[in-house]
């Protein structure tokens, strides 16, 4: 049997968390490494998956295919696959490397903890099902990576589960991705039902010719389930909670890959959104409200992992309103810009956090002094974000703004560029409060070599990747024109502009602009704002607190009347049956004065039976059973 | 040697006979027995097993004249429906007695009842007869009743009395059903073999369902005629509520599928919607009401209704997805749920609760207990790549496949699957998790024999959640045999 190499991406971390998993704890706390080999051995395949593509690597061609069936049901075969082709491809290396920097970074970070290993295991086993769930060749390989993907994700962010918070966030997190699971699982089921079949070849191939509504449904569907793993409105509730587990994981989980699995279950399911028309347009509108709520919301939040949470849902909303407006290779293009980026300023973020022992932002301030090189690297990460020239984000970004447009959208084009006007000033709002200024008086300690390499190395990718914007657009099969100079422009203009808005509101000893004098102009405006929409609210209002009512008030009906149902038969027979017996003694017993002696003696036996002595009646009962079962066996054979 | 499957049937008797005849003083003898025997007879089931022909249909049939006046056979057989189910019940018996090993009261007589019932659940499977199925069936119910009734919690005398006469109440009807069939011209047997494609008139189909339906109905137990369920598992002993879930529900639903389908197929069209009805009515309700429960054991066992409402959706699809899905979850319901149980009741004997409220933190003191405990309500919740998922999935995908059940109920189903994971978590979050509540402070660890009960339950739920056709291989021939021998549904 030849190892199949693709397969032994994933399996590396998959074995890794296998070894790991059912160690005694000291020992796996010993064996932290082993997680970190694996998704070494990973990359360097990635590499080779990647060489095996690269050139001339052809939209949908597949270099690479393998299948193992797991079931055969009413004679068709199920079967979960692997396949690589560009796209896989493009992301195997994001996963990896993003995956190793994580991993290096925690092996510091997370030193002193009880349970490291297991978070390391934990860490090792998501990577592998992200790795999965990348090169997954059909729908149902997908749906059960992205189910243990979420499991993962639940037990890091309760990775801290003895504080009430951490615990709730896990919950909050699990449940609500759980509710577009939903209408992911029901997908499925239209999918299966529609064509007999799960592999992407198959399903994707025929969705053409689906009556139109089957592909607006289930393309609908599968928005929903991305929604909820995407974290896009109204599903978003769970991930600014996420940032309670500890920030390397919500760097590789929260931000990069796991997150953007959304986006890549659209990108996948493409042809079937493309068939319906609709839903590509559902698909825009849900990215650019998220883009500008989220945007809007990060600008006012004061912890700084819940800004750059909310940064991250606001993103990913750039990432479904392109893929929405036609421009799937510009969303493709930003979530992997998006993942070195945003994983590396939640590094970053973790390094001040370690080293302020604060999250709050207005605790904050003047970090840069003492923080130099977490600051250069948070600092590239910070403009790449913001959309400036010549970092990743800038050109991802831009080709999305370029699709939205060229594709006739004019009005989302507007939103996103407002979006994106929103992001670079919670940018330099956050600049502002953290880094810059005066600061502290206190010293502070700077990241650990073994946390500031993998940042340095993120940072790097950042600076450079975008270059390869034309490349890699044309690697994943985009033709066309590149840059806009116009728009280019007007996204550098924008950028810049918002940069400097911020910095006029929040970098300035006596600001220009005053966001005292903006709440006390408008502060209801503000408070919906900060009251992040009242998602959470109006979720616990209308639909938590009820069903625990409900369940209540269920289990009360339950007790009372179905339960109330059974013993009032039961009560009912037991009257007739003494008012039968009170006629049997007051009417037929002076008639018959025997059979009166008769039902005493078997009352004083049926009373013995209930004083405990049981043995006698358990003999009866057991010589009878035995005896027939004897004669059974006789008879029978 | 005697047939292999009458050997399996019996052999537990003839361990009930020696276990009751012990003498007293060796309290140690009796589970020794016990185990003895329990484990012979799951490796007489494995080598069936090995031996079994996946595209073989029925085998090792048994056919004997029992009592010719009335045409009654001793009739045994086994095909891939009642294999898995069968291997289920041989699995459940050995950590059944090995969760009893603590058993000080009475020691004889419990294992000899444990014996007794292990005769009727490996019978029931295998009986293809009616007289001789019935027997079984309300063989089961005897040892049931004394192991709740004697070794149960404070109200057992009411929760035993009430599981006997409910169950009771409801094979009574079933009883009726098997007489109709006997005394209708185109039937005229209690060969079950004989009886399918019988061609029974659609009318005489449609009333017959409905008696056999509400024998099953009450056993599995669906909505509105579950209330004895949580009663019976909260005053059972642990192994009592093992063997419960895990294998009496299920002879309410794989009647359903070896009676009610094939012998009567026109009427399990006819009624198919209102069987998906209260299999959806079963799903959202139990998942509903298992969240209000403060105490674990009633938690899962409302699960279980909600869990076999999934079953009842997926037989009621008529498709091979949704019938394989129904046999998927519910072997994995009696793997999994036998792990919840045998969890909650050796957290009991430690804390001395089973109220969420006063449990919690157990993650910190007993960390094999909580990690056993949080896997086995993944599994329950539907992870794919545990078992659970399996049959679930299946059922939906079946059931949305079918012309038989409305879409409607399929998307609330699908809500069900969201509410399950509602009630683990929340239980998962109050119990495993957070800092030790003075009820768990000081307590240990689960030991080796615990531990050892539980793993092969944790192997068999990764295996069949990976590889799904470690059991469907079995099931999916015969689910396509079925559906063909009724021309399909």
């Amino acid at each position: 049997m030849t190892v199949d190499w693709v397969a032994l991406i994933p399996a590396l971390p998959a074995i890794a968390f296998a070894l790991l998993a059912p160690l005694p704890r000291a020992l796996r706390n010993r064996l932290r490494w082993l997680g970190l080999a694996a998704v070494g051995g990973s990359f360097v395949l990635s590499v080779m998956a990647f060489a095996a593509v690269w050139p001339g690597g052809v939209k949908g061609a597949v270099a690479h295919d393998a299948s193992w069936a797991i079931a055969l049901v009413g004679g068709v075969d199920l079967s979960l696959g692997l396949r690589l082709d560009a796209v896989a491809a493009a992301m195997l290396l994001m996963v990896t490397i993003v995956g190793a920097c994580v991993q290096v970074y925690s092996l510091h970070y997370m030193r002193a903890e009880e349970r490291v290993g297991w978070y390391f295991a934990v860490l090792t086993l998501f990577t592998a099902a992200m790795l999965v769930l990348v090169l997954a060749r059909d729908f149902l390989t997908l749906y059960m990576a992205w189910e243990v993907m979420g499991l993962c994700s639940y037990l890091l962010i309760g990775f801290w589960h003895e504080k009430a918070g951490p615990r709730r966030a896990s919950q909050k997190a699990f449940l609500t991705t759980r509710v577009g699971d939903v209408g992911f699982a029901i997908a499925l089921a239209i999918i299966y039902a529609t064509t007999g079949s799960f592999e992407f070849d198959v399903v994707l191939g025929s969705a053409a010719d689906w009556a139109p509504g089957v592909a607006t449904a289930v393309a609908l569907l599968l928005l929903f389930g991305a929604m909820g793993k995407s974290a896009q409105v109204p599903l978003h509730v769970w991930l600014p909670d996420a940032m309670a587990g500890p920030t390397p994981a919500s760097a590789l989980i929260h931000a990069a890959t796991m997150v953007a699995a959304g986006v890549y279950l659209v990108i996948r399911a493409l042809p079937i959104f493309e068939a319906s028309g609709v839903a590509l347009t559902v698909t825009m509108l849900v990215g650019a409200l998220t883009a500008l709520l989220g945007g809007l919301v990060a600008a006012v939040q004061h912890d700084l992992k819940r800004v750059l949470a909310y940064s991250t849902i606001s993103q990913l909303g750039f990432m479904f309103l392109a893929i929405g407006a036609g421009g799937a290779v510009a969303g493709m293009f930003h979530l992997v810009t998006h993942a070195f980026f945003k994983s590396l300023l939640f590094l970053g973020a973790g390094v001040v956090i370690h080293a302020t022992h604060a999250q709050d932002m207005r605790e904050m301030g003047g970090v840069a002094k003492s923080l130099p090189a977490t600051s250069v690297l948070f600092g590239v990460g910070a403009l790449a974000l913001a959309g400036v020239f010549p970092f990743s984000g800038f050109w991802s970004k831009d080709e999305i703004l370029y699709a939205t447009w060229k594709h006739g959208h004019h009005l989302v084009f507007f939103i996103a560029l407002f979006a994106a006007l929103v992001t670079a000033f919670y940018v330099a709002r956050l600049w502002c409060r953290v880094f810059a200024g005066p600061g502290g008086s206190k010293r502070l300690v700077e990241g650990h070599p073994v946390m500031l390499v993998p940042m340095g190395l993120l940072a790097a990718i950042t600076a450079v990747v975008g270059v390869a914007a034309p490349a890699f657009s044309e690697f994943l099969g985009y033709t066309g024109h590149w840059p806009d100079p116009a728009i280019a422009l007007t996204s550098s203009f924008v950028a810049l502009g918002g940069l400097a808005l911020g910095w006029l509101t929040y970098g300035r000893r006596d600001p220009v602009l005053n966001v005292r004098a903006l709440v006390t102009r408008a502060p209801r405006l503000y408070s919906i704002v900060e009251q992040r929409f009242y998602f959470d609210a109006v979720y616990d209002r209308l639909l938590v607190r009820p069903y625990i009512r409900a369940t209540e008030e269920l289990s009360r009906f339950d007790r009372v009347w179905v339960d109330g149902a059974v013993n009032g038969v039961a009560a009912l027979w037991r009257a007739v049956s003494e008012r039968a017996w009170e006629f049997d003694v007051r009417v037929i017993d002076r008639l018959v004065n025997e059979s009166a002696r008769v039902s005493r003696a078997s009352g004083s036996t049926l009373r013995r039976l209930q004083t405990g002595r049981v043995q006698t009646y358990q003999r009866y009962v057991l010589g009878a059973l035995v005896a027939l079962m004897v004669w059974i066996m006789v008879k029978g054979a | 040697m005697p047939p292999l499957l009458t050997t399996i049937v019996f052999l537990p008797l003839v361990g009930a006979v020696v276990t009751a005849l012990l003498p007293r003083q060796h309290t140690a003898w009796p589970r020794m027995a016990a185990l003895v025997v329990s484990l012979v007879n799951l490796g007489l089931v494995t080598w069936l097993a090995v031996r079994f022909d996946v595209d073989g249909g029925l085998q090792f049939v048994e056919r004997a004249q029992w009592i010719p006046q009335a045409d009654i056979q001793y009739l045994l057989g086994v095909d891939g429906i009642s294999l898995p189910l069968l291997f289920l019940s041989a699995l459940l018996l050995p950590i059944s007695v090995l969760a009893s090993w603590k058993i000080s009261d009475r020691p004889g007589f419990y294992f000899t009842m444990l014996l007794l019932l292990a005769v009727g659940m490996n019978g029931v499977f295998v009986a293809l007869d009616f007289v001789l199925f019935y027997i079984f069936w309300e063989l089961v119910l005897v040892p049931m009743y004394f192991l709740i009734a004697v070794w149960g919690g404070p109200r057992r005398e009411y929760a035993a009395i009430k599981f006997f006469l409910y169950t009771l109440f409801g094979s009574v009807f079933m009883l009726v059903g098997i007489v109709a069939l006997y005394l209708h011209p185109a039937g005229g047997t209690f060969d079950m073999t004989a009886l399918v494609g019988a061609g029974f008139p659609a009318g005489f189909q449609w009333w017959v369902f409905a008696a056999f339906f509400l024998g099953f109905a009450v056993k599995v137990p669906v909505f509105p005629f579950h209330t004895w369920l949580p009663d019976a598992h909260v005053e059972a002993p642990t192994a009592g509520s093992v063997l419960l879930a895990g294998i009496l529900l299920k002879m309410g639903t794989y009647g359903l599928v070896r009676v009610s389908l094939p012998i009567l197929p026109e009427a399990s069209v006819a009624w198919a919607w209102f069987v998906a009805l209260l299999g959806v009515v079963s799903i959202i309700y139990g998942a509903a009401v298992a969240f209000a429960q403060p105490d674990l054991k009633k938690l899962v066992a409302y699960s279980s209704v909600s869990h076999m409402g999934f079953v009842m959706l997926g037989i009621a699809s008529g498709t091979p997805e949704g019938l394989n899905g129904a046999l998927a979850t519910m072997f994995a319901h009696g793997v999994i749920t036998g792990m919840l149980f045998l969890l909650v009741g050796m957290v009991y004997e430690r804390t001395h609760t089973r109220l969420a409220d006063e449990i919690s933190g157990l993650s910190k003191q007993a960390p094999v207990a909580a990690g056993m405990l949080a896997f086995a309500s993944f599994a329950s919740l539907g992870l794919p790549g545990l078992a659970g998922f399996v049959g679930e999935f299946l059922s939906l995908v079946g059931a949305w496949r079918s012309e038989l059940v409305p879409p409607a109920f399929v998307i609330v189903a699908a809500v069900g699957v969201l509410l399950a994971a509602v009630y683990m978590l929340w239980m998962v979050q109050r119990t495993v998790l957070g800092t030790p509540s003075p009820a768990v402070s000081g307590i240990s660890d689960l030991n080796r024999l615990e531990t050892a009960i539980l793993v092969p339950l944790v192997v068999i739920t990764v295996v069949m959640g990976v590889y799904w056709s470690s059991i469907l291989r079995y099931v999916d021939p015969a689910v396509t045999a079925l559906l063909a021998a009724t021309g399909g549904m």
